[in-house]
């Protein structure tokens, strides 16, 4: 794997280095001489071989010689033959053959000659002196030995042997194939070390050059004197970590130094308070070029970086926000001492819908001249005031919508009463029903609001006392029964045999069952049904209010505990309603310690379940003491 | 442990279902860890059903706590019991801590 060379590093420099050069070339030499020394060695090899094989074919010849006189002195030339054809195939001789003074073969001991001669007259013609004289010669890689050999009182005979003396080309030929194997591998191991040898000496030269320039310039930072890790391997490495940890060091050096110059009697770095360290309010100092003096662990926080980090860094990497650069700029050049601010928005860790959305306030002062640091950044975390901002927004718009609507419908009422002037009782008691259905719809959207005002605000509270969820459910059925036969709708409420007495607020709780039911009722077409489930379990008691009405889209089961939200279906425009409700109905079951939640599936029906805690149960009444309470 | 998360506003609001000790201490730190990072410290503990709290569960409040420190803030706590309240004047560290009556007022802290 390459790794990539880190920006502004030093590359380790191309081609040969004089040292690497100097090696390779005495390698070469080296090399040279080897090879001269393998030639030398094979020729002195083969010159000793064939003066040893020159010497046995002598041997050969002279004991032959000594054979044959015998041989055929006394027996026939028939037994020499043999002898011959048996000497010429172990010594691997290429003629052995006995002649007379005339020519004629006597006996010849090679594969293809003929017969030998079948016997030897009385007296043998006599040798010439020409073949006397032969003697042995070495010719062309071949040795001929010629011997007179006496038979007896018959005469003399010739003895012919010829033989190769030069090493055999196979093993010549397996020789220099040996050689240069073993002169390749020492090419091959040569350039490998040669390789090896320049890059090591190339990285060292690289590195040289960095430790004088650290050296001349003692303020570079690690970024100018970081080496290619190309090439280099472990060396770059190791220097590059040693320049990270010197810079690193110098930093909180730096860190050091600023806080003890703003606190005087604060924290160091490792330990104890300072003033500044104690603040929700990030503060940071910035240098004439722009660059992080000092900043509390605050800034750090808000701007998502580590403390460590900070010191050194130039603002325009931690504000990429361009007007807010712009504004900066402007007070560490010098040209603006004023104070000037912004706000700037962050989306945290999570991804989608749940990234949370930060707001902070910077604001930018310049400092005296004489300082160090020549501007104050302070960063504000305005995240809950600007939710509460837009959420208040929110509030009067939806308000102002919800009390138009019954108000515009009483003042057209109003007119038509005056316009009639009360000669049509019809007219008249239609108005009058209208204004007072609108007034109570305006009451009642006057009240919710108030609640979740009071809630809003802080300023409702729980008045908590002893209350018996038996009473609370036997008034629920008591209050909705009659409606839900008015719709010819089905009303079951199944209760444990024995509830609890909870602690809690009794009067908004059971505000919180009658939006809960009288949704459910208002949702659900004619003729359904809605069911009223009491479950204990441990430390908890739930409600489910199930109806098989018309559904929920799953996209909006969340938005309907919103305030003024309505769910987007077309079949509830005709239903009144204000879009408080679930709202104030959650808002109370949360400051019980529970939580309304729902499952719903689009016109199957919903089930919402209030939670209520348990934990402080004052009693357990059963069905015996329900009857004595009602 | 049931760990819940609300959102009021700009605030989250986490509560623990159960007491704080060991495993769930632990499980509940390493959960707190995760929502510091996630909004900026922007958050409010409701121990309305943390019945009590061991060593870990003190440790890991602590750790949190100090975390918050660092830049300036403390863990805010609502809705605490009477017990947990006592645990924390006994061992000193009611002061590390910054306790609300309920949810709202906490949230509200953030203004």
């Amino acid at each position: 794997m390459v790794s990539p060379k880190p920006a502004g590093a030093v590359a380790i420099r191309r081609g040969p280095g004089p040292v690497a050069a100097a090696a390779g070339l005495f390698g070469l030499v080296l090399l040279i001489v080897v090879g001269a020394c393998l030639v030398w060695s094979s020729a002195t090899a083969q010159d000793v071989a064939s003066r040893a094989n020159e010497e046995r074919l002598r041997v050969i010849t002279r004991m032959l010689a000594q054979n044959a006189e015998s041989i055929l002195t006394a027996e026939s030339p028939r037994t020499l033959r043999t002898v011959l054809s048996e000497a010429a195939l172990r010594y691997e001789l290429t003629n052995c053959r006995v002649t007379l003074g005339d020519g004629t073969v006597v006996a010849d001991g090679s594969p293809h000659a003929g017969p030998a001669a079948a016997d030897l007259a009385a007296t043998l013609p006599s040798i010439p002196e020409s073949l006397r004289d032969h003697g042995e010669r070495v010719e062309a890689g071949a040795y001929t030995g010629v011997t007179v050999i006496g038979i007896g009182a018959r005469g003399e005979a010739v003895l012919e042997v010829s033989g190769p003396v030069g090493a055999p080309l196979a093993r010549a030929a397996d020789l220099q194939t040996g050689a240069a194997l073993v002169g390749g591998i020492a090419i091959c191991g040569l350039f490998l070390s040669w390789r090896s040898l320049d890059r090591r000496f190339r990285s060292l030269t690289a590195l040289r050059g960095l430790v004088l320039r650290a050296a001349a310039t003692p303020d570079a930072r690690a970024e100018a004197l970081r080496l290619g890790v190309r090439g280099a391997g472990a060396i770059a490495s190791a220097w590059n970590t040693l320049m990270t940890e010197r810079d690193e060091l110098r930093e909180r050096a730096c860190l050091k130094e600023a806080i003890e110059a703003l606190g005087g009697g604060g924290r160091s770095e490792s330990g104890g308070h300072s003033a500044v360290d104690a603040l929700w309010l990030g503060v940071m100092l910035l240098d004439r070029e722009g660059k992080v003096h000092y900043a509390n662990g605050a800034a750090a926080a808000m701007l998502s970086v580590r403390r460590e980090e900070v010191g050194g860094a130039s603002f325009t990497t931690l504000f990429p926000e361009a007007d807010l650069q712009a504004t900066i700029s402007e007070v560490v050049s010098g040209r603006s001492r004023n104070r000037a601010s912004a706000e700037i928005e962050r989306v945290g860790a999570g991804s989608g819908a749940e990234a949370e959305r930060s707001v902070f306030r910077v604001s930018v002062k310049g400092l005296r001249k004489e300082d160090s640091a020549v501007a104050l950044v302070m960063i504000e975390d305005v995240t809950q005031q600007r939710a509460a901002d837009e959420a208040r927004n929110a509030f009067v718009a939806q308000a102002t919508h919800e009390l138009r609507t019954p108000l515009t419908n009483m003042r057209l009422y109003i007119e038509t009463l005056v316009e009639d002037t009360g000669e049509d009782p019809a007219v008249r008691a239609k108005c009058l029903n209208v204004i007072g259905g609108e007034s109570r719809r305006l009451e009642r959207i006057v009240g919710d609001m108030l609640s979740v005002s009071e809630i809003e605000a802080g300023s409702l509270k729980i008045h908590e006392d002893d209350v018996r969820l038996d009473a609370v459910f036997a008034d629920l059925k008591a209050d909705f029964s009659a409606q839900a036969e008015d719709r010819e709708m089905t009303f079951v409420l199944e209760l444990p045999p024995k509830l609890p007495v909870i602690k809690g607020d009794r009067d908004k709780l059971m505000l919180t069952l009658h939006n809960l039911v009288g949704n459910a009722i208002k949702y659900t077409p004619p003729g359904g049904a809605v069911r009223v489930i009491v479950r204990l379990e441990a430390g908890a008691v739930h409600v489910d209010v199930t109806d098989n009405g018309i559904g929920i889209r799953p996209e909006e089961c969340e938005k309907v505990f919103e305030r003024f939200y309505r769910a987007k279906d077309k079949r509830i425009g005709s239903i009144t309603g204000s879009g408080l409700g679930l709202a104030l109905a959650r808002q109370i079951a949360r400051l019980h310690g529970g939580d309304i939640s729902v499952r719903s599936e689009l016109d199957k029906g919903s089930t919402f379940t209030l939670t209520l805690p348990s934990t402080d149960v004052v009693a357990i009444v059963g069905a015996a003491d329900q009857r004595k309470a009602a | 442990m049931e760990i819940s998360e609300q959102r009021q506003g700009a605030v989250t609001v986490v509560k623990p279902g159960g007491p704080l000790c060991q495993a769930e201490a632990e499980q509940f730190a390493s959960r707190l860890d995760e929502v510091l990072t996630r909004t900026l410290g922007r958050f409010v503990l409701d121990a309305s059903a943390i019945p009590y709290v061991d060593s870990v569960g003190l440790e890991s409040l602590l750790r949190i706590t100090n975390d918050l420190a660092e830049s300036g803030r403390s863990l805010r706590v609502c809705s605490a019991n009477e017990t947990l309240r006592e645990v924390m004047d006994l061992t000193g560290l009611g002061d590390r801590f910054e306790f609300y009556e309920d949810v709202n007022t906490a949230v509200r802290s953030f203004l």
